[in-house]
């Protein structure tokens, strides 16, 4: 570095009396607007600390969690339907609205394991999934237990649980579609294949 | 403690800035408001040009489309970001790695050579202050002696009326600049929209533009070279990147010292007439040296070479040069470090290149369906995926997906047709894999391949087929054909 020429006038920046190591310090002040941000953030402290901590004002974080997920489950419950009831599937499975829409998913999830034709092993006997639209059922073949089949899944064998993936709606909507390849009252039986 | 205590006179109403302490912080603390003089020269009139351009590009960008798109647009709300036709998306997040280091490197780069050329030519703090605040201020309240005599005078009706069209005017611009800067975000028939509804109806939009007005007000109307000085972390770094040989704006004290007057005899070239300081946007003086408050504007070198140029001396006394150029000595260029410096940036150059030339319109994941990681049946061996799929493009797009690599007998259910995505969409399909027990012969890799219907592009990710080894399969099967053997000799065993 070049040597810079020294000031013509010191306007006298005082030094602070100790030294650590031959090294001194200026007594110079803080830029004021500096230290209004730092009795700012004190102050901020101060409110919050009393408005969370103290007096409740503010909801805090978790109460807030609570309080969405309150109503998560309130709309959920408003569109939820009673998956144990087995007319009310039969019902669904006779409405086109709830029939297109299972398809739909039926064709873009479940074809790869259980065929378009929704008929497995029965087509196809290299078909991963079993026929649905027979009337031998592995795992129950009531609605509500056609629900649970398709909700839960039957990890062991492969098949996912798919109520996470796509919502009650429309795991309800399959098992709807698939109960439109049936007849209400139809005789069911359940058999566990060799 | 200091002559700041004196009632102020004239003379020191223009502060003598000292290298140990801030001039724009007087001695209590409090702050001390700069008035620099104008300045004419060929610096100040290339760095008007360059500010303005600057300017002209930034409000100009969101104005001119680009293949249906403005010329930039960040696009949040469909997470998807356009610049000059070319469009990313939020899974393309990655190479704002590239940015960012990019950004570095070159400031590394140019910083090593050139000094602080970005904070006095292209910063927007510098740009903005000097070419639309600075210049409102002078249109309203005059030039620097006046304006110090208005800062000083009691508060009048005259006053009163020039402060209100100056804050006035300050935060029309600081309006304008957030507006635009909004438009960079959801486009400006989209501001422009919501403009003609009450703030409520869109509440976060409004709140972030006067926010950030009242902010870039604050900054431009008051803070301004404290940003630079004290909360910019660029002033500091740069003692860590420059060095004898980097550009920086000096003065030459050999050919100016000792100072004094015209006329006096054995004085330097310098004639002590204060002109550098007085037009310093940051009240230093730059005959001290490079200090950490210079942020490169060159305002005292035109005033300087203006000076030399009416007592008839050499310009350049004060100029862009390095401290062994300023020193006497000769400035080199190559060094290490920009050797150094220039290498990184071009390595990042060409991989970032190279990653934004191949960019994919589309995303894929493939990923193992919950449960088991593969399936043993009675007659065969299988995996099951899931294959998400993105279109990351603006309009649809089909994709077909293929299993490659398989052994002999593998067969794949899943994906038998294309799949027709709409713009910007996602779908997640199975894809499943079944080896017959008598083709298999263990785990395996294998690829999956996703190509668009136009054969465009493609997308490979290897994935493995998982299992059991062979032969534990062949054993059970050979235990199982013995139990058979024997049960059919012996069916009473």
């Amino acid at each position: 570095m070049s040597s810079s020429p020294q000031p013509p006038e010191d306007p006298g920046i005082q030094l602070r009396d100790h030294t650590y190591d031959g090294i001194q310090e200026y007594d110079q002040r803080l830029p004021n607007w500096w230290l209004y941000t730092l009795y700012g953030a004190i102050a901020f402290w101060v409110i919050y600390w009393f408005a969370y901590m103290i007096a409740g004002i503010m909801p805090t974080d978790g109460s807030r969690v609570d309080t969405a997920m309150a109503g998560i489950n309130a709309a959920k419950m408003a569109s939820s339907i009673d998956v144990t009831n087995d007319d009310k599937f039969w019902e669904m499975s006779a409405n086109a609205v709830f029939t297109d829409a299972g398809k739909q998913t039926f064709t873009s999830l479940c074809t790869p394991c259980h065929l378009p034709s929704m008929r497995g092993k029965s087509e196809n006997p290299a078909a991963v999934g079993p026929d649905l639209t027979d009337t031998a059922w592995i795992h129950g073949g009531t609605p509500k237990e056609l629900f649970t089949t398709v909700s839960q899944g039957v990890l062991a064998k492969g098949m996912p649980a798919w109520e996470p993936v796509l919502g009650q709606k429309k795991t309800a909507e399959v098992v709807a579609y698939i109960l439109s390849h049936h007849q209400k009252g139809e005789t069911i039986t359940v058999e566990i294949p060799k | 403690m200091s002559a700041d205590h004196k009632p102020a006179s004239p003379r020191r109403s223009v502060p003598r800035p000292v290298v140990d302490s801030v001039t724009t912080i007087a001695s209590d603390g409090s702050r001390r408001d700069l008035h620099p003089a104008d300045v004419h020269g060929r610096f100040t009139r290339a760095r008007r040009w360059s500010g303005w351009a600057l300017i002209a590009f930034y409000l100009v960008l969101p104005w001119i489309p680009v293949n249906g798109h403005p010329a930039v647009f960040l696009d949040l709300a469909e997470r998807r970001f356009h610049f000059f036709g070319y469009t990313l998306a939020a899974q393309d997040a990655w190479l704002l790695f590239f940015g960012v280091t990019g950004l570095g490197f070159a400031l590394f780069f140019l910083t090593a050579l050139f000094g602080r050329l970005w904070c006095g030519w292209a910063c927007p703090q510098t740009v903005y202050l000097e070419h639309v605040y600075r210049v409102i201020e002078r249109w309203i309240d005059g030039d620097a002696t006046e304006r110090r005599a208005l800062a000083a005078a009691p508060l009048t009706a005259a006053k009163a009326a020039k402060r209100v069209a100056k804050h006035g005017l300050y935060i029309v611009a600081s309006l304008l600049i957030t507006h635009l800067f909004l438009s960079y975000f959801v486009s400006l028939p989209e501001v422009w929209h919501m403009m003609h509804y009450a703030p409520g109806e869109h509440w976060a939009a409004f709140v972030f533009v006067f926010a950030a007005a009242g902010v870039l007000y604050f900054n431009f109307a008051w803070f301004r070279e404290q940003l630079c000085i004290v909360i910019c972390p660029y002033g500091r770094l740069q003692s860590a990147l420059t060095d004898d040989h980097s550009l920086s704006i000096g003065y030459d004290a050999q050919r100016g010292e000792p100072r004094g007057k015209l006329g006096t005899p054995d004085a330097g070239a310098c004639v002590d007439c204060n002109r550098c300081v007085q037009v310093c946007p940051t009240g230093i003086d730059i005959r001290h040296g490079l200090q950490l408050e210079c942020i490169g504007c060159a305002a005292c070198i035109d005033a300087c070479d203006e000076v030399m140029t009416r007592v008839k001396r050499p310009v350049g006394l004060i100029r862009y040069d390095s401290f062994a150029g300023l020193g006497g000595g000769v400035t080199r260029w190559i060094r290490p470090r920009t050797i150094l410096y220039g290498v990184l940036l071009c390595v990042g150059i060409a991989v970032a290149a190279f990653a934004f030339t191949t960019v994919k319109p589309a995303n894929f994941l493939v990923f193992r369906t919950g449960g088991a990681s593969y399936f043993v049946g009675p007659e065969d061996v299988r995996n099951q995926f899931m294959v998400r799929l993105v279109n990351k493009r603006t309009e649809p797009a089909t994709f077909v997906v293929t299993s490659e690599g398989l052994p002999a007998g593998l067969r794949q259910s899943g994906f038998e047709a294309p799949v027709t995505l709409a713009p910007m969409a996602e779908s997640v399909s199975p894809l499943v894999l079944v080896a017959s027990r008598r083709d298999y012969r263990g785990p395996f890799k294998f690829t999956v391949r996703v190509r668009d219907a136009a054969q465009t592009f493609t997308l490979a990710r290897e994935v493995e087929f998982m299992g059991p080894d062979a032969r534990l399969l062949e054993d059970e099967e050979h235990e199982e054909r013995e139990k058979k053997a024997k049960e059919h000799h012996d069916p009473k065993g």
